[in-house]
């Protein structure tokens, strides 16, 4: 009887194992199912945005002998450096293109034979002059920036596939063929795009100015931001009494975590500019709006920091007499620095990819300068980003992607700060 | 047959007993009416005196009218079942209860007469002269060093270098610990095995020169060849300190301890010399305790 | 907690473990208080083959004890007992000891009863036997009882009743004496009731240490070597 009974049991153990496995099979389906629906998101994201930004990266040059003799500069006194500043280089480029295509005439098709380089030449050859005035009155070959449309253009026939002509007309094309076809056509790596402001001409449009304005930004938020929420942490921690007061506080930090970032903005637009009466778009302003609202995310993320240092470690130090200060000082923070410092990173990253408060503190201003410091008005790179986002220009799609590119790059070095941080700091107890 | 016969009246005589003794324990007064203490909770050389300690966490009080001392290089085992109470008494004689905001302790609690609770007097020599040892083995994740050294260096106790040297040795050596980790002094006191960690812990804590060391439980987390070493080592300390110990091992408090204090639901039941705890205890509640007839 | 259990381990094999050694030691001390009734009754009514039976028992009363010392043996490496368990494991392993003695001393009356059978009678001293081995015969009886019901004060009172087998011991001893002064001829028989009654005495003795054991047992007091009223002044006052 007994057996037979555990016989039955342990066919139906049997029974239902296959179904018990296949239901643990589906469970494990799902959770793979949804990383690999994640994955493939960002897969796409990337190849879209790396896809189109990456001729950012590049940039064409035309190669034209200009021939810098004073007259045309209009340059009497080489020795006035407001005369080789003012000095009309625009005419010997245009004269070198109009020497080059020499069988081009009418005021319109002249018009567009200058449009085949840069408007920023002229900028490119007074830098020329002005490193080296020995050039003057001599013919030199110039590698200039072509121009955003024959740049695309350029780019998009030297890849397989579709040409993207967009307004450059057949007579344009030719006139690039015949450079191509006596290599005075040349792609190389697009420095401008790293050491110049921003422009409204894409060729000559670059992100230096964004990227400083960002990385004053995140030292003012870094340096407010740290300090004030390791304090406020340590605070609540560990002396702060428990009772209603305390609990709204804490209450209220958690909420400000959730609380929109454009909301900050509206805040630092009353408070910093308008009761404090700062400039608008300065790095300064933008910093501590992001402080804001960085700080919550500092707040929590260190509060649980230090709530993971063992309790045994406190009492250790207390029992031997240090006190409480020392105890904070000596063992609390020591063992809970890589958790503050990775809730630090993690929350400076957020603010760095944070644009709607910024935009409120007027940092989406077009600005040509790159800034020298906290005090300069500057923009920041998403800030940036959406500029360019914005603009008609075919060539700013792909430097939008390509200052996205650098986006993420900052991002990606940030959170791994955060791991080597953690990495180094971690002491185990 | 009259042998067997004995032997049957014998039974019935013992079912009759086991009967009786079932009603006096239904009739027996209950923990609430445990008046004083039983025993000897007094000592002519106390280093520590205690009386009519109460203490409560928030509403609810945790210790009733404890009154002991704690004789000059004596050891006091405290006992009890989980939640009696010993361990939040024991934290109370270097006021570590201070840490838990809702703790409130009354009552006079004295070292060499001094009383500790006084609001006038700093809990920080307090806690250089009453040191204490925790249930878990808690070293700083620092080296070995550093771990003996903190507590002279945070109280000053030397500038000089080999001072501090010495120092660490004598500690190190006191706690029977010097010869395992001489050659490693600055490996990290965590890389220990859980018996070493306690006995640097102990080398800690003895590195300033306390008058009473306190241990919570010190060998709980340990194997019995570690605590073995322990006890050992708490034999040759009351040579020159004052220790009250508290400990889940009824063994335990009969092989090291002058005295054992037996507390029941936050009251002292009974302090008497060890020996006639385990052997002869005088309250009921002790017996029942030791005999292990609840716990 | 509130519901205390006080007479009740938590472990019931350990509340097993000692009443399976205090069953054990009474029914020891059944077998050894049947051997000394049969011991006495073999010289009484000259009955060798009772005494031969009771040499025989003999064998089994030293098996128990060794089994009883192991069983106390393995309760104390394995259960470690503190205080009244701790006090009950000593007093049994003693009083094991001294029935053992008790049933050695029962062996000898037997051997006693042989031999006065072989040599002839004793013109005197059964009435003596008789008294003394009633005496001791009731202690033994009470002592196991007290044992049993861990009554103190009738061990006390076996205490008492061992002054009272000292004394008609020592009386019939002179009276015996005088007896063989009179008639040397009966010296050798007479000899043998005098083995025989100071058996009786000795296990008078180890019934009284018995006794002891069970005030140590119940009171935790130690009560060797003091006289029966000090040992009643202490009962009473602990």
């Amino acid at each position: 009887m007994n057996s037979t009974e555990k016989m039955n049991t342990i066919d139906l153990v049997n029974k239902n194992l296959a179904k018990r496995y296949r239901a643990e099979k589906r469970f494990k389906a799902y959770g793979i199912a949804s990383i690999g629906f994640g994955l493939l998101c960002l897969v796409f994201l990337f190849t879209d945005i790396i896809g189109k930004g990456y001729t950012a990266f590049v940039q064409s040059y035309i190669q034209l002998e200009v021939n810098l003799d004073a007259d045309t500069l209009d340059i009497s006194d080489p020795s006035d450096p407001n005369q080789i500043a003012g000095a009309n280089y625009m005419g010997v480029v245009k004269k070198a293109l109009r020497e080059r295509f020499p069988d081009v005439s009418g005021r319109r098709d002249k018009r567009k034979l200058y449009r085949l380089v840069s408007n920023g030449s002229g900028f490119d050859l007074r830098k020329m002059l002005e490193a080296d005035p020995s050039i003057l009155n001599t013919k030199q070959t110039i590698w200039l920036i072509a121009d955003d449309d024959i740049d695309t253009y350029i780019k998009s026939a030297s890849k397989d596939g579709k040409v993207f002509t967009g307004r450059v007309d057949e007579q344009a094309q030719g006139w690039v063929k015949s450079l191509i076809d006596n290599d005075e056509v040349e792609t190389r790596f697009n420095t401008v795009f790293f050491t110049n402001g921003d422009s409204r001409e894409p060729e000559q449009a670059g992100i230096r100015g964004a990227i400083m304005g960002s990385l004053f930004t995140m030292f003012v938020t870094l340096i407010l931001s740290f300090p004030i929420g390791v304090a406020a942490a340590v605070y609540l921690e560990e002396y702060a009494p428990k009772n209603k007061w305390t609990d709204l506080i804490e209450v209220n930090i958690n909420n400000l975590a959730a609380v929109p970032s454009i909301i900050f903005g509206l805040l630092g637009v009353a408070i910093f500019i308008g009761m404090f009466g700062m400039q608008r778009s300065l790095p300064l302003v933008g910093g501590m709006v992001l402080t804001l609202m960085t700080l919550p995310t500092i707040i929590i993320s260190s509060r649980a920091a230090i709530k993971a240092v063992p309790p045994s470690i406190r009492e250790a130090a207390l029992g031997i007499g240090a006190s409480k200060m020392q105890m904070i000082l000596h063992h609390v923070l020591p063992l809970a620095m890589p958790g503050m410092l990775t809730g630090a990173i993690i929350g400076l990253a957020q603010a760095l990819g944070e644009t709607a408060p910024l935009l409120m503190i007027g940092m989406v201003a077009f600005i040509v300068d790159i800034p020298g410091g906290v005090a300069d008005p500057a923009t920041v790179l998403p800030v940036q980003i959406f500029l360019w986002s914005d603009s008609p220009e075919r060539a700013f799609v792909e430097r939008t992607s390509a200052a996205i590119m650098v986006l993420l790059g900052f991002l990606i070095i940030m959170n791994a700060l955060a791991v080597w941080l953690r990495k180094r700091l971690e002491r185990r107890w | 047959m009259e042998a067997t016969a004995s032997v049957d009246n014998a039974a019935q005589a013992e079912e009759s007993k086991l009967k009786t003794m079932k009603e006096e324990v239904i009739a027996q007064p209950s923990v609430d009416d445990v008046q004083g203490t039983v025993g000897t909770p007094f000592v002519e050389n106390a280093k520590m005196s205690m009386r009519d300690v109460n203490v409560y966490y928030a509403e609810k009080q945790a210790i009733f009218n404890v009154g002991l001392d704690i004789g000059k290089n004596e050891v006091v085992a405290m006992i009890g079942p989980s939640g009696c109470g010993k361990s939040t008494f024991l934290r109370c004689l270097n006021r570590m209860n201070d840490t838990i905001d809702i703790c409130k302790v009354e009552g006079s609690l004295t070292l060499e007469g001094q009383d500790i609770y006084d609001p006038k007097l700093d809990v920080v020599p307090l806690r250089a002269r009453v040191g204490m040892v925790f249930q878990k083995p808690n070293p700083f994740p620092k080296s070995i060093y550093d771990n003996v050294a903190y507590g002279p260096r945070i109280h000053g106790l030397t500038s000089r270098k080999a001072e501090l040297d010495e120092i660490v040795e004598t500690s190190l050596r006191k706690a029977s610990l010097w010869d395992e980790v001489k050659d490693r002094l600055q490996a990290p006191g965590t890389g220990l095995s859980g018996g070493q960690q306690q006995r640097l812990c102990i080398a800690r804590t003895i590195a300033v020169s306390p008058e009473v060391i306190l241990m919570d439980e010190p060998c709980s987390a340990l194997d019995p060849i570690a605590t073995a070493k322990i006890e050992e080592l708490i034999a040759e300390l009351s040579e020159n300190f004052t220790i009250a110990i508290v400990t889940h091992s009824m063994q335990q408090a009969a092989r090291v301890s002058n005295r054992t204090a037996y507390f029941h639901l936050g009251k002292l039941i009974e302090v008497n010399d060890t020996e006639k705890v385990f052997t002869n205890p005088e309250h009921e509640l002790t017996e029942a305790y030791i005999t292990g007839r609840f716990g | 907690m509130d519901n205390l259990n006080l007479d009740q381990h938590i472990s019931g094999q350990f509340n097993a473990d000692l009443e399976e050694l205090k069953t054990q030691l009474l029914e020891m001390g059944g077998v050894v208080q049947q051997q000394i009734i049969d011991a006495v009754t073999a010289i009484e009514q000259a009955d060798s083959e009772l005494a031969e039976k009771v040499m025989v028992i003999e064998d089994d009363v030293d098996m128990r004890e060794v089994r009883l010392d192991e069983n106390c043996t393995t309760v104390l490496a394995r259960r470690q007992p503190a205080a009244s368990d701790l006090r009950m494991v000593l007093a049994v392993s003693k009083a094991t000891r001294d029935l053992e003695r008790m049933g050695d001393e029962a062996q000898k009356i037997a051997k006693m009863a042989i031999a006065l059978n072989e040599e002839g009678q004793a013109p005197h001293g059964y009435v003596e036997l008789r008294h003394i081995g009633d005496i001791v015969e009731k202690m033994v009886n009470s002592t196991l009882d007290a044992f049993a019901r861990f009554d103190v004060d009738a061990a006390v009172k076996v205490a008492r009743d061992d002054k009272a087998v000292d004394r008609e011991y020592k009386s019939a001893m002179r009276e015996l004496v005088t007896y063989m002064m009179e008639d040397p001829r009966s010296i050798g028989r007479v000899m043998n009731i005098i083995w025989a009654l100071r058996s009786l005495e000795r296990i008078g003795d180890h019934a009284r240490n018995i006794a002891e054991h069970i005030v140590y047992l119940v009171k935790g007091l130690d009560v060797r070597h003091t006289s029966v009223k000090e040992m009643e002044r202490q009962v009473k006052d602990a």
